[in-house]
């Protein structure tokens, strides 16, 4: 034990203090950020502390809603869990997590890490902590991403698990072919999990699909079906790389607005999972995190009462109630999640205001062309349940050309760069509901603003809407 | 009759929203009443460039790139007697590059283009990014295009033609004030955003070019542009203030 480690984690604590008693942001970050550069090697000596041991989950979306769901099955069970539970996925938010359950000495009781780790990070934080099980939930291509940017990313984070102990485990999803390709490629022990591609989930989503090629003869990659973006069942057309059977399978899915239900399937035994949020994502996302904990020795039963509970976590998805209004915030980040997220507001079943904030900061992606690859057309399909589109943000006139081309009237759109008057304005619209779909930065100043004019509510209600991390 | 609109390699190229270019065309064309069918060829699909009035090409990374150079390298010709005939082209990023005579590497190694321009492309030592405001003149109207790009390249013109002179941001090389190029009715530039959504005077130019190529009056009914002028004015205003 170093004085450097007792200093790091003191200070930590300390600004973890004091931005509870002012009541600023998450403080999920900044702690982490300030011991890691008291003390660099502050991981290593949290690295063995977890007693059974540290999992890791990483990909493109829905990190924070796997990990959270997974943690949530594992407290279930009766273990004590050290998670990233705010979506702080860099190596400061690992560093955060592990120091709030810490002493001051540094000594963590725990019998669980469970890590949600961006793909970017992935490299720096399994440099100090090596992982028993990794999760990969899928690869999308983010706004963020430049030219063949995707690509690097799935090789830095095989390089990544090529350097973990021979005895790491994978989980992959199955139905990602951008995912199920590193079995092969790591040749590390891999589990699969998947949804049963039965042409009822068909997906009609058509773009922003990124795998076209099979990695390992550069073939053209061919699809039986589509469940949502590249996710579905592939095969190449010339070798013998196609979908993996999958270890733990969903089957007999329904989705509805009440939520998601499905039977997992382990080829001897079926469990049925009543999911209380909807859409495909998250039943990825619960399969994900079942699977881990069914390799973790968990009971299939408690891993299924773990999931029924679950709740979003604040930031990525939260409702409000205005008057008799329910208020759904969202944030979206890239396509794939901005398409989950408007097929979340066509199951809605009363008229609704939609306001869409889009800010262009660096941390939103300076680029906003990726508003292009979003299917914004499938609104004009019910367009009964819309009364206005109010665009808010740096880019709202953006946003309001966007709409106007995917055919939805110009009568109907307003544009109105301020977000105090945004909500004011959505708020008291005439119709029953409202839904607010904001970009990164402009997630904090709208939560702000909506918390202020309406209350927030505790539990997620079934009008919940994909979260996206 | 109908306009017929040629996406090119839809699958490989659509970095960056470019399909946005391609909404936005069919859009403008069908608020006219005019009548638009898009037809989308990927590798190996048969194409005849000469039954087509308006061809798209975008952008994809390196590895889709060499790709679909090998692909249209193969019907070069055809490409080649149709843009000669007047055919509509808007080549964004990567399929504007590909247009031209080749593309020099780091290492000094050209990797040829198809050749149907007249200007070269080599490999820079950063990537060129950010917002762009560019002064061109569309069909004798002044207008300010604005857009997004995003390219490691430096393309530099043989005397051909830009598309504008930059007021704001890199454009083709960062160097000599240009931006994008033209050649007959061939429209390339660097910017993504997409391009034509925000600058509608250049889609009606491109609409009229087609219209015309056709033989059919040019005198295109006016539209409300206000968001497009709107969503135009505030990137104007950012960028040059
Ligand atoms: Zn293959």
């Amino acid at each position: 034990m170093s004085l450097r480690l007792i200093l790091a984690v003191l200070a930590a604590k300390l600004v973890m203090h004091i931005s509870r008693l002012l009541g600023k942001g998450r403080g999920s970050s900044l702690p982490g950020m300030l011991a890691l550069r008291i003390c660099p090697d502050l991981l290593g000596h949290f690295e063995n502390q977890p007693r059974t041991a540290t999992i890791m989950v990483t990909g493109t979306n829905g990190k924070t809603t796997t990990n959270n769901m997974l943690a949530g099955i594992l407290e279930r069970e009766g273990y004590q869990v050290v998670a990233n539970r705010e979506g702080a996925n860099l190596i400061t938010g690992v560093a955060t997590a592990f120091i709030r359950s810490s002493s001051i000495l540094g000594r963590v009781r725990c019998d669980y890490a469970v890590l949600e780790v961006d793909e970017a990070a992935f490299t720096g934080v399994t440099k100090w902590i090596k992982p028993r099980l990794v999760v990969i939930i899928n690869f999308f291509r983010d706004q963020l991403d430049r030219y063949g940017e995707l690509d690097t990313t799935i090789k830095n984070v095989l390089a990544a698990v090529k350097q973990l102990p021979d005895s790491t485990v994978l989980i992959l999803n199955a139905d990602d072919p951008l995912v199920a390709r590193l079995a092969r490629e790591s040749g590390y022990h891999s589990k699969f999990y998947g949804v049963r591609p039965v042409q009822e989930l068909s997906g009609n989503v058509a773009y922003s699909r990124e795998a076209k090629f099979c990695p390992f003869c550069g073939h053209a990659l061919e699809y039986n079906i589509y469940l949502y973006s590249q996710l579905g069942d592939y095969k190449c057309t010339q070798c013998d790389f196609a979908r993996p059977q999958p270890d733990i399978e969903a089957e007999s899915v329904t989705t509805g607005v009440g939520g998601t239900t499905a039977f997992l399937n382990d080829d001897k035994n079926k469990w049925q999972l009543n999911l209380p949020v909807r859409g495909m994502h998250n039943l990825y996302n619960a399969l994900a995190a079942f699977t881990a904990a069914y390799l973790l020795g968990v009971k299939p039963e408690t891993a299924v009462a773990g999931l029924e509970t679950y709740t979003p976590a604040t930031g990525r998805m939260e409702s409000f109630r205005y008057g008799s209004k329910q208020v759904v915030l969202v944030l979206v980040k890239n396509p794939t999640g901005f398409n989950q997220a408007l097929s979340g507001l066509l199951t809605g079943e009363v008229e609704q205001d939609v306001m869409i904030a889009i800010n262009d900061n660096a941390a939103d992606g300076r680029d906003i062309s990726w508003l292009w690859d979003v299917d914004f057309e499938i609104l004009t399909r019910t367009p009964e349940k819309f009364k206005r589109f109010i665009c808010s943000g740096q880019r709202a006139e953006d946003m309001a050309l966007r709409l106007k081309y995917a055919g939805v009237s110009p009568t109907i759109i307003e544009i109105e760069n301020d977000f105090s008057r945004a909500v004011d304005s959505a708020l008291n619209g005439e119709s029953g509901a409202v839904s607010v779909l904001v970009t990164y930065t402009a997630l904090w100043p709208v939560e702000k603003i909506l918390s202020r004019r309406a209350e927030r509510m505790k539990q997620s209600v079934d009008y919940s809407v994909p979260s996206v991390s | 009759m109908s306009i017929t609109v040629c996406h090119l390699y839809p699958d490989l190229l659509n970095l960056y929203g470019d399909r946005g270019n391609v909404i936005s065309f069919v859009q403008r064309c069908r608020w006219r009443g005019l009548d638009v069918q898009v037809r989308e060829i990927n590798l190996d699909n048969p194409v005849k460039f000469e039954e087509y009035d308006f061809l798209f090409i975008g952008g994809g990374s390196d590895r889709e790139q060499s790709l679909i150079a090998a692909d249209l390298g193969a019907r070069v010709d055809s490409l080649r007697a149709a843009v000669e005939d007047g055919l509509v082209v808007l080549a964004i990023c990567g399929g504007y590059q590909l247009l031209g005579r080749f593309y020099r590497t780091p290492e000094g190694k050209e990797i040829a283009g198809l050749g149907l321009l007249d200007f070269y492309t080599e490999a820079g030592n950063r990537r060129l990014i950010g917002n762009v405001a560019v002064e061109a003149e569309i069909g004798g109207r002044k207008t300010i295009l604005v857009g997004f790009e995003n390219h490691g390249g430096k393309t530099f013109l043989n005397g051909l033609k830009p598309l504008g002179r930059v007021l704001f941001g890199n454009g083709n090389n960062g160097m000599d004030g240009l931006e994008g190029a033209r050649y007959k009715n061939v429209f390339c530039s660097y910017l993504h955003g997409p391009l034509l959504p925000k600058n509608p005077v250049l889609t009606d130019y491109l609409i009229a070019l087609a219209l015309q190529r056709k033989g059919i009056g040019t005198e295109l009914s006016p539209l409300d542009d206000s968001i497009e002028e709107r969503a135009n004015k505030a990137m104007v205003k950012r960028l040059l203030g």
